[in-house]
């Protein structure tokens, strides 16, 4: 029918024919997204994975190593003080994320049907774009026996009247590393949470189940261990996995708030990998095999915890027990959430007194002297620094975006979600230690001779970008009613025609969501640019990160809090365009209620 | 068995609940042990907040003027989990990681376990669901979820029980059915009920006084 139509009109053809090329390139690109985005993720992990897999046994031809045999894994073992960091990444990321989850429950069982969860929540959600290495700084701050909680209780409670030498932070137990990590991950996971307790139809059951537990006695903490959690847990449980994965293997909070000797495994992994002595590079590898086994134990051990409270809790969720002291708890867990966010604003508070600070005497709670001239000498030397953050950051969150909407599209027009496959894949980057794979990349991108630094830094932010920004839109993508888009395609809109300008605007506050999540993950990338970038490369956070130890506390309060402003200025713009939308949208309302009423009264 | 009181009662006393200033219902009733006080009206007049109000759920939008009295006692402030009194909605909304037993169990009072399931069992066979103790929710037929879900109220020795819109999600046949087990099973327990319904055939089998809520005033 349509040939016919075209033949006879003739002046239609060739714009019939451009548009016809259009929508089967777009058509082509949207099948082949899907695949793009698994390859981008899954070849670099794998890809770097083997490169640190040959070189651990032995395998290292740039060394004339071209003999499989286990002298890494020797090496590894004869290290002095080996047993310490495995034992330090394994307790503080098992004892940092099971304080994270208990925190998590408290909080949501005792403000549950309250307000304050809201509150609770939007007091929370900045800290999850604050970067590791600014939240560490901040931490290190607040806890050093010069910092501001020594100082709120000197001399009136201690008697201090100069720092005393405690432990905190780079203690040998980790206790530092475990408060860093424990605050920066409670938030991802309450929010995480909150997020996924928040879809309507599961909304609604957890309520009106909660309501039928309190209506049968239960007071409302037990309700919510014994209704709620059981029907949540199965969601917190990835994300749970993915803080653990994360702790075991992180290289900044370590490094900022640990012991040196021995540090964690994975901050010994990459000064071996960083030695002048290219031979450790066979130990590095090694290491990086053991971190894996690390990590997946710890991941195991969170497994068996698990089976094991289910075990003891089964039977005592339908005892009938009511209360466990409800009432007590309820008080304890309110002076603690105070307490929590006492700490966390003392921290950033402390942090801003420290950036203008002149001359300030020990037990005094306030600097006597208030400068600019650190924030004046910081700005003249991280403008470059700033403008690589920003443009890694723009690279990698634009190319994140585009692979993500395309993908989403394919998965809406083929009305089928990605494979169990696929989703896990997504994942992987957030799940496999970075510290295993991103040294192997290096060295990939070494043997293919690529001298792109800039490229190779973008495209190794993408990997960590690309999880978070498709996790973010796809819940709304997969939530836009597609019946706008049946309505469209049956006025005669192309498939590329609905796509962008039907679907994206109507999802234009995920996709800025998404890109500034996206950007700020990009901006707190240590690791990556660190080693990708061989160097060469300074972000704010990596010039943040080697100042934290060694420069002047002041100098490092600045780099922390311009750390922290980059994405707190990527949010403030969303929202200010958010609110306008709002405004606009309240504008229209009462234009259209004003209307109708005059309408009535004319009447 | 506290539930075979002669004197089991609930009194709403000059109730008014007001949204913003503007009255939305006004209410003074009280209902004797056994007996059913249904509430008709259509959406939007306010069945579900006085629901709100006589469990102590009543969002922060609404405010509430007058008092209630359960058995001679005023819990007009006390908290909705140590009020007593049992709710059955629509929906069975039975707890998806506890069996049919399980969810029994969990609203009785703490007790010998043994003696539980003795209770659990002889319940269950009562409404003809007999060695369904194991089975999971989720198995179980719209009717028989909703058979569970009255065991479970009613097994939590409730002091009175309100019902909201508690049979329109079961087609005829086994509307009737059920109404007619869960009024006999109330009836049996000697306990005060608040139906809210819009279905004049609940109103009829009910067998009590009707109150009709009209539709609040619309504002401009």
């Amino acid at each position: 029918m349509s040939h016919k139509l075209t033949s006879n009109s003739l002046n239609n053809r060739p714009l019939k024919d451009e548009t016809k090329l259009l929508d089967t390139l777009f058509s082509t690109v949207v099948k082949f997204s899907p695949k793009l985005l698994i390859a981008i993720l899954i070849l670099p992990v794998l890809g770097g994975l083997l490169g640190v897999l040959l070189p651990a046994f032995g395998w290292l031809p740039a060394l004339d190593r071209t003999q499989f045999g286990l002298q890494g894994f020797q090496q590894l073992v004869q290290t002095p003080g080996i047993a310490q960091m495995i034992g330090l990444s394994f307790f503080s990321s098992i004892v940092s994320g099971l304080l994270a989850f208990v925190i998590t429950l408290l909080l949501l069982a005792n403000y549950f049907d309250s307000p304050w969860l809201a509150r609770i929540q939007r007091l929370l959600g900045p800290i999850l774009v604050i970067p590791h290495a600014a939240a560490a700084i901040a931490i290190a701050f607040l806890i050093t026996p010069s910092g501001m909680i020594a100082r709120l209780l000197s001399p009136w409670l201690t008697g201090w009247q100069s720092p005393t030498d405690w432990l905190l932070p780079h203690d040998p137990y980790g206790i530092s590393i475990i408060l860093g990590l424990t605050l920066k991950e409670l938030p991802f996971l309450l929010l995480m949470t909150l997020g996924a307790i928040a879809q309507p139809e599961l909304n609604i059951k957890l309520q009106a189940q909660y309501r039928v537990a309190l209506s049968l006695g239960y007071y409302p903490i037990t309700a919510f261990f014994k209704a709620v959690l059981p029907n949540i847990y199965p969601l917190m449980r990835l994300p749970m996995l993915a803080i653990l994965a994360y702790a075991s293997a992180s290289v900044e909070m370590p490094l900022i708030l640990g012991p040196n000797t021995p540090p964690t495994l994975a901050v010994a992994i990459m000064n071996w990998f960083h030695d002048v002595d290219l031979s450790l590079r066979i130990k590095a590898s090694s290491g990086a095999i053991l971190q894996l086994f690390i990590t997946l134990s710890v991941l195991f051990t969170w497994w068996l915890l698990e089976k094991l409270t289910q075990a003891i809790s089964s039977k005592s969720l339908s005892n009938g027990q009511r209360t466990y002291g409800d009432l007590f708890w309820s008080k304890i867990i309110n002076i603690f959430t105070l307490l929590l966010i006492g700490f966390i604003a003392l921290a950033l508070i402390g942090m801003v007194f420290w950036s203008f600070a002149g001359y300030w005497q020990f037990p005094l709670a306030l600097p006597e002297q208030w400068v600019i001239m650190h924030w004046q000498s910081a700005l003249l030397q991280v403008q470059t620094p700033i403008l690589n953050s920003l443009s890694i950051g723009l690279v990698a969150t634009s190319i994140a975006l585009i692979l993500t909407l395309l993908t989403l599209e394919f998965e809406k027009q083929n009305g089928a979600q990605l494979s169990r496959f696929s989703s896990v894949i997504i994942y992987l980057p957030l799940m496999i230690p970075s510290i295993a794979f991103l040294f192997g990349l290096v060295w990939l991108q070494e043997a293919v001779h690529s001298k792109a630094t800039f490229i190779n830094v973008a495209l190794a932010h993408l990997l960590f970008v690309l999880p978070y920004v498709f996790l973010s839109l796809a819940t709304s993508y997969r939530l836009l009613d597609s019946r706008y888009a049946q309505v469209a395609a049956s006025l005669g809109a192309s498939p590329i025609k609905i796509f962008l300008q039907l679907s994206l605007p109507q999802l234009l506050m995920p996709i800025m969501m998404a890109s500034a999540l996206g950007l700020a993950i990009s901006f707190s990338q240590y690791l990556p640019t660190l080693l990708v970038g061989g160097g060469r490369l300074n972000t704010v956070t990596t010039e943040a990160v080697s100042l934290a130890n060694g420069a002047s506390r002041r100098t490092s309060a600045v780099y922390a809090l311009i750390q922290m402003l980059l994405p707190a200025i990527a949010f403030s713009l969303i929202w200010l365009i958010s609110m306008r939308k709002k405004r606009q949208k309240a504008q229209v309302k009462l234009n259209n209620k004003t209307a109708s009423y005059i309408t009535k009264v004319n009447r | 068995m506290s539930s075979v009181f002669e004197n089991n009662s609930l009194q709403i006393k000059n109730l008014t609940i007001m949204r913003q200033q503007t009255p939305l219902l006004s209410l003074n009733e009280t209902i004797k042990g056994g007996d059913v006080l249904t509430i008709m009206g259509p959406s939007g007049s306010g069945k579900s907040t006085l629901l709100n109000w006589l469990t102590g759920m009543l969002p922060k939008e609404f405010q509430a003027d007058g008092q209630l009295y359960l058995n001679d006692a005023n819990i007009t402030k006390v908290a909705s989990y140590q009020r007593n009194i049992g709710l059955l909605f629509q929906d069975a909304l039975l707890f998806s990681h506890l069996s049919v037993a399980g969810n029994i169990a969990f609203a009785m009072p703490k007790g010998d376990s043994k003696t539980r399931a003795i209770k659990i069992s002889q319940a269950l066979s009562d409404v003809g669901l007999a060695g369904l103790e194991n089975r999971q929710p989720e198995s179980l037929s719209g009717g028989q979820q909703a058979r569970v879900a009255l065991l479970r109220v009613l097994l939590s020795q409730p002091k009175a029980i309100l019902l909201d819109e508690p049979f329109s999600k079961l087609d005829s046949q086994l509307r009737q059915e059920t109404r007619q087990l869960v009024f006999e099973q109330i009836r049996q327990h000697q306990l005060p009920v608040i139906m809210v319904t819009h279905d004049e055939s609940d109103a009829i089998a009910a067998n009590g006084k009707v109150l009709h809520l009209k539709t609040p005033q619309q504002d401009i």
